[in-house]
């Protein structure tokens, strides 16, 4: 239906700053995701990855610093508007809704559909259409991410590794220009860690969008990232390909402590 | 799949079809009093699917269900009646519920701001508002004694005993009439409701209920859809006040008191929460179970026959007992309520029907796991 052709627009992050009563969440952190690439936020825990996620969608608002998509600046927007721009996310801890695959994966699309309730009560045509065409699109989806079996199951039937899937499929589904993953394959066996892997890939080559990645595995994000942003206590201690990431000395020390330089981050 | 999927629909069809034409046919059948409790029952149940879209879908806990049915109410009331505008009944009917829906809309910076226990808190003022002005506002409300309701009268056709009227030998008076009316009514609720339920505000609804970070971050406009659910919400209670104003025939203020309010969620509770079946179910089982039991109730062993006291309990204290331990007994055995329970019911005489093993032609049959299970050592 909605495929598109032109590249992403650029994710740009400018100096922004979060303070949550006194503690600095986030300070002055800047980044920028290049259009199609897959970026990694990686951090010992608590270093703000998830508030960075949080101001990128709209649910934390930073004290200075700007965030923009393209020529639209998203920093002081709502995260319905944000949503309605091309950015989508999944959480750390998996929030779906009551309901079957396909019901969750239709939220999904409630950006992109107008239908509202006066439609949808007297079951107007338009309203018919508009549901089947997304339903044919959520399908499609679907697929793409391995879960056309579980289609019109309860998503509480689901296994833990279904349901993250579940969550990237209905990020999916708003056909985003940025996809911002908040710790895909936390919890998931090996094999369901190489399938989220093969879908984020297949994913990336098929819609052609950007991905924000917040991930523990380093052997994922060496694997995935093109390139890296490493955060500490909120600031940027380190940022490159995953290659420079890895050697540099800041990034060792924060993740393995003082002395342990010559180890493998990985 | 493709053969299965049209029979299956068929037999829905059929269902339904056998459905209304049984609610069709029964004011050839029944009295005055039995229509009477399906009269009401349909009304309560219109109510309840309003406030099962709010507090069930939307789980937005709301006391002020009570409130916004007096204002459908007494909205026709006044619109229709001398002193008031005395509007064409019709069109008097439409604008209740309209003006029902714009006090809804009115309360919705509140709803849009305030959640959980504190939504409920609040809309607990509208109660105590609302009955307050309806005994002061004497002119509009006719203050602690009410007003009589004036008859619907559609193209003519007077849902009164105005005009005499004999169907197939049974004489149409007030009751049979409404029972069409509220049929239809209850039709269009049940249409829209559950066209709302399973289109696009529906799943934005159930979103706002699970998690409003998740409905935010895939679009979700929150505070529209919070407002929304209360607009909408208070339409279905408006109509079902109009119905009630009509088969009551009278509205007094202390009918729409706290207590309504807490049978309107008794009644989604009982039906199970967030579907048009359950929220109709519950209508029904709280609105036609008090009357039934207070009628039937002096057959009961150890049941004074009205009028006498000779110690024992009377009727009406029977029927409040036996009510109260319905409650418990489906609040404890099926928490989702009777929607669940027949869902369960279904599900388990399917599986009791595809059940029957033609022994040989279907796969190996499993062994009896319980007696060789019991034969294991425990670990």
């Amino acid at each position: 239906m909605t495929v598109r052709t032109t590249a992403p627009p650029e994710l740009t992050v400018t100096d922004v700053t979060v303070r949550f009563a006194g503690l600095t969440a986030l300070d002055a952190v800047s980044f920028t995701v290049a259009p199609g690439s897959v970026h990694a936020l990686i951090g010992p825990n608590g270093a703000g990855k998830s508030t960075c996620f949080n101001v990128l969608s709209g649910l934390c608002r930073p004290a200075t610093g700007t965030v923009r998509l393209g020529d639209a600046d998203l920093t002081r927007l709502a995260p319905h508007r944000i949503a309605a721009l091309g950015m989508a996310r999944t959480f750390q801890n998996i929030v779906t809704t009551q309901g079957t695959v396909a019901d969750n994966l239709m939220l999904g699309r409630h950006a992109l559909s107008r239908s509202g309730f006066a439609a949808n009560a007297l079951r107007l045509p338009q309203a018919r259409r508009e549901q089947r065409e997304h339903l044919d699109r959520a399908r499609e989806i679907a697929e793409l991410t391995g879960l056309a079996g579980h289609f019109d199951i309860p998503v509480d039937l689901l296994s833990y590794g279904d349901r993250k899937r579940v969550e990237f499929a209905r990020a999916l589904c708003l056909e985003p220009s940025v996809l911002l993953l908040d710790e895909p394959v936390a919890g998931m066996n090996a094999a369901e860690r190489a399938r989220t892997v093969e879908v984020v890939h297949t994913v990336r080559a098929e819609l052609g969008l950007s991905v924000v990645l917040v991930e523990h595995d380093m052997g994922l994000v060496m694997r995935l990232a093109d390139e890296v942003t490493v955060l500490d206590f909120g600031r940027r201690i380190a940022h490159g390909t995953p290659d420079e990431v890895r050697s540099d000395p800041e990034v060792l020390r924060a993740y393995l402590g003082t002395g342990a330089g010559q180890e493998d981050a990985a | 799949m493709s053969e299965r999927l049209p029979r299956a629909r068929a037999i829905r069809m059929g269902r339904a079809l056998a459905v209304v034409t049984v609610l069709c046919a029964l004011p050839f059948y029944l009295d005055a009093f039995w229509l009477r409790i399906g009269l009401f029952s349909m009304a309560a149940a219109v109510g309840a699917v309003g406030l099962g879209l709010l507090s069930g879908t939307a789980g937005q806990l709301s006391l002020g269900h009570a409130f916004f049915l007096a204002v459908g109410a007494y909205g026709y009331v006044w619109l229709a009646g001398e002193p008031g505008p005395g509007l064409p009944t019709a069109v008097a009917a439409v604008l209740a519920v309209l003006l029902a829906g714009a006090a809804g809309g009115l309360f919705s910076p509140v709803a849009g701001r305030v959640r959980g226990i504190y939504l409920g808190v609040a809309t607990l003022a509208l109660v105590f508002l609302g009955h307050h002005v309806l005994l002061t506002a004497d002119s509009v409300t006719g203050g602690f004694n009410g007003r009589s309701v004036p008859p619907l009268e559609v193209g003519g056709f007077s849902f009164s005993t105005d005009s005499e009227l004999t169907l197939l030998g049974v004489p149409f008076g007030a009751e049979e009439r409404l029972w069409y009316l509220g049929l239809g009514l209850f039709a269009v609720t049940w249409f829209t409701a559950r066209g709302i339920l399973r289109g696009r505000p529906g799943r934005a609804l159930v979103a706002l209920r699970d998690s409003e970070t998740a409905a935010a971050v895939m679009g979700v406009n929150v505070s529209r859809y919070r407002s929304a659910a209360f607009v909408v919400s208070s339409m279905y209670a408006g109509l079902a006040g109009v119905l009630l104003a009509l088969s009551f025939r009278r509205v007094v203020p202390d009918y729409f008191g706290l207590v309504l309010s807490v049978d309107y969620l008794a009644m989604i509770v009982i039906g199970g929460l967030g579907s048009v079946a359950g929220a109709t179910a519950g209508a029904v089982f709280v609105t036609a179970l008090p009357l039934l039991m207070t009628r039937y109730a002096d057959q009961l062993p150890l049941v004074a026959a009205p009028g006498t006291t000779d110690g024992t309990i009377g009727p009406t204290e029977a029927a409040r007992y036996l009510y109260g331990a319905a409650i418990v007994l489906i609040l404890l055995f099926t928490p989702d309520g009777l929607h669940g329970l027949a869902r369960r019911l279904r599900a388990r005489l399917r599986s009791r029907r595809a059940a029957p093993p033609p022994s040989g032609t279907t796969a190996p049959s499993q062994p009896p796991t319980s007696a060789a299970r019991a034969k294991e050592p425990t670990p």
